[in-house]
């Protein structure tokens, strides 16, 4: 097996590769990554010297982990986790992500392909209108300051107060929408003017709203699928990814300055400029905490707006009320975050970057609806390939601080990706294949074509087989939209 | 030889990488932000609708570069505009750096203007300003 690093990597179990501390000074816990031998060959040398520099980080227990859709990132890769003590542990903004709470969400419908088929182009062209997208893309939320204030503080709830969602939604969104902690007094003017015109926008990148449809023959386990409202014969779905847009990002970048400096106070060295970070209980740690919650909940706001969009879109195409279309949210989750939850080692805050919570069955944290089931874990693959619907286990619990993968990985740059297909073209040759794209920017098409990331089908099936979040549906794309 | 930019492949698999290089601090400057602003729309679409002025001050010129690249993605989100130029002037005042810049530019209008990449933020990931005798070269990771 050749690997993209000269390290020492044993396999422990089928699906679990482990890198002991003897080979990194510093190393205070293991290394271990989620892959099948043929994903690990494929993951690149970033993976394996960023999960051991994590491993390096004052107050870390267990492992630093990786997910099998894990690659390189800023600091900790894309895809890993890690848990800190609260009392001898850091918070680090390179493990969240500088997209704070980037998160998907899947709504459910009773309509079926058949119903959508005819009225996809219309259906298509209203949620683009609908849902802004692209470079400078402003939502048709217009809120005060003290008004964005409230929606840092109230997330989602928010959103249902002023008629942007149903109260049902609230049960199904991580956290029920609204993480409490969030201080606004702790975000910048500059975050506070980068976000508070981007309520219910995409942005570009990899974000996006995806039309989806569910066949039968593609549910795993059609009792738990029932639960989750998702019941196959064609059944259509929406599913959008996207986080706290310019704000989270200013946040993040805020506090990554704040950090430098607190780092020399606290004695704190770091073998990467992007792991910068502060004692989880120091001032400056709890500042960033506070703020970052308010990114969270400006997300997951940012979301319910969408979701309230997408609703008016498909009622105002098929001449009925989204409650007619069985419009119901079926979850959302975060995947960008750092949360205090408790384990068996105590109280500790748990760094998730491109990696989804996945909390087993009877975990008092979910919704009564999904007690029985464990939650609901949205996976987005590339544009072209479809997605995943899976759920947590009690497995996620004891090996991976109840965390698991969130999407496929990127294995081709950007720039090689525009070089190997147009955006129009790509564009014709998906409708083709009976998916309609609407995009702001060719280019920016052409970045996310579908070779450009991991086959989702491999990642999946590592952490099925891993047993760590177990398949219940695959989603296959009729209808793109990106920024 | 006059300020140019080439991106980086293969630096940021997911982002935008680029090194910029000038004659002065002012021309690496401006290569740099020329590279910005070419990732977010082809500043041949954009018209010179706004003109805006940014001072700022550093003890330290790579941290005054990173919080100039740092100003334009404020006022792209702040102000909803891309943009079709950038000249900033650098120079050193009493052994501080300090930065009078325009950017010139035009709110974001997806029917007149080709627009690219939504640039989130400007990272430290091998972020680097060197000089190597009258030459000045920027390493620029963009978050995307």
């Amino acid at each position: 097996m050749k690997l993209n690093t000269d390290m020492a990597v044993t396999r422990i179990a089928d699906e679990v590769w482990e890198i002991p501390p003897s080979e990194k000074p510093g190393m205070l816990v293991p290394a271990r990554i989620y892959a099948t031998e043929r994903i690990l060959e494929t993951m690149d040398r970033g993976v394996f010297d960023q999960v051991t520099n994590v491993a390096c980080l004052p107050g870390i227990r267990r492992y630093a982990l990786c997910m099998p859709d894990g690659h390189w990132g800023y600091g900790f890769p894309i895809g890993g986790v890690a848990a800190f003590d609260t009392g001898e542990g850091v918070i680090s903004p390179g493990g969240v992500g500088y997209d704070v709470n980037c998160g998907m969400r899947l709504i459910r419908t009773d309509l079926a392909l058949a119903d959508v088929q005819p009225r996809l182009e219309p259906l298509m062209t209203e949620l683009f209108r609908k849902v802004p997208a692209g470079v400078g893309s402003t939502g048709f939320v217009r809120v005060t300051r003290r008004e964005f204030e409230d929606v840092m503080r109230k997330g989602a709830r928010w959103c249902v107060e002023k008629g942007y969602g149903w109260h049902e939604d609230l049960a199904r969104i991580e956290e029920s929408g609204c993480i409490a902690g969030a201080d606004p007094s702790k975000v910048s003017d500059h975050a506070v003017e980068r976000g508070i015109n981007q309520l219910g926008t995409l942005g570009s990148g990899n974000h996006y709203l995806e039309v989806q449809v569910v066949s039968s023959d593609r549910i795993f386990d059609p009792q738990v699928a029932a639960t989750l409202g998702i019941t196959g014969h064609d059944q259509i779905v929406v599913m959008v990814h996207c986080g706290s847009r310019g704000f989270g990002h200013q946040v993040a970048s805020d506090y990554l300055k704040v950090f430098e400096k607190a780092m020399r106070r606290y004695g704190i060295t770091v073998r990467d400029q992007q792991l910068a970070c502060a004692p989880f209980r120091s001032p400056e740690g709890q500042d960033y905490f506070a703020a970052m919650n308010c990114a969270a909940n400006s997300a997951f706001a940012n979301r319910q707006v969408i979701t309230h969009q997408i609703r008016e879109a498909f009622a105002a195409v098929f001449g009925k009320s989204a409650e007619e279309l069985g419009m119901h949210l079926v979850y959302d989750v975060a995947h960008n975050i750092a949360k205090v939850e408790r384990y068996p080692e105590g109280e500790l805050v748990v760094h998730r970057k491109g990696s989804t919570r996945a909390f087993g069955p009877g975990r008092p944290e979910l919704p009564e609806i999904y007690r029985a089931t464990g939650q609901p874990v949205i996976c987005g693959g590339s544009m072209e390939t479809g997605s995943y619907l899976l759920v947590g286990t009690e497995r996620a619990m004891q090996e991976t601080f109840g965390s698991t993968m969130h999407g496929s990985g990127r294995t081709m740059s950007r720039a090689q990706a525009k070089r190997s297909v147009r955006g129009e073209q790509l564009q014709r040759d998906m409708r083709q294949r009976g998916i309609l794209v609407k995009a702001v920017s060719m280019s920016g098409l052409a970045e996310e074509a579908g070779f450009a990331y991991k086959n989702i089908s491999d990642v999946v099936e590592t952490v099925d087989r891993a047993g760590i979040t177990k398949k219940v549906a695959e989603l296959r794309p009729i209808g793109n939209i990106k920024g | 030889m006059p300020f140019s930019f080439r991106f980086l492949e293969d630096v940021a698999l997911a982002d935008v990488a680029f090194e910029a290089t000038g004659d002065s601090p002012s021309e690496v400057f401006q290569a740099a932000a020329q590279a910005m602003i070419e990732t977010l729309a082809d500043p041949q679409t954009v018209v010179a609708a706004r003109c805006l002025t940014i001072t700022r001050e550093d003890e330290d010129l790579a941290a005054l570069l990173f919080d100039w690249l740092s100003e334009i993605v404020y006022v792209k989100d702040a102000q909803g505009v891309v943009f079709r130029e950038a000249v900033p002037v650098v120079r050193q005042e009493h052994g501080r750096w300090r930065l009078d810049a325009t950017l010139v530019g035009a709110p974001v209008d997806p029917a007149a203007q080709e627009l690219r990449a939504d640039v989130k933020g400007v990272t430290k990931h091998l972020y680097e300003l060197k000089q190597d005798g009258t030459r000045w070269t920027a390493r620029v990771v963009l978050d995307i």
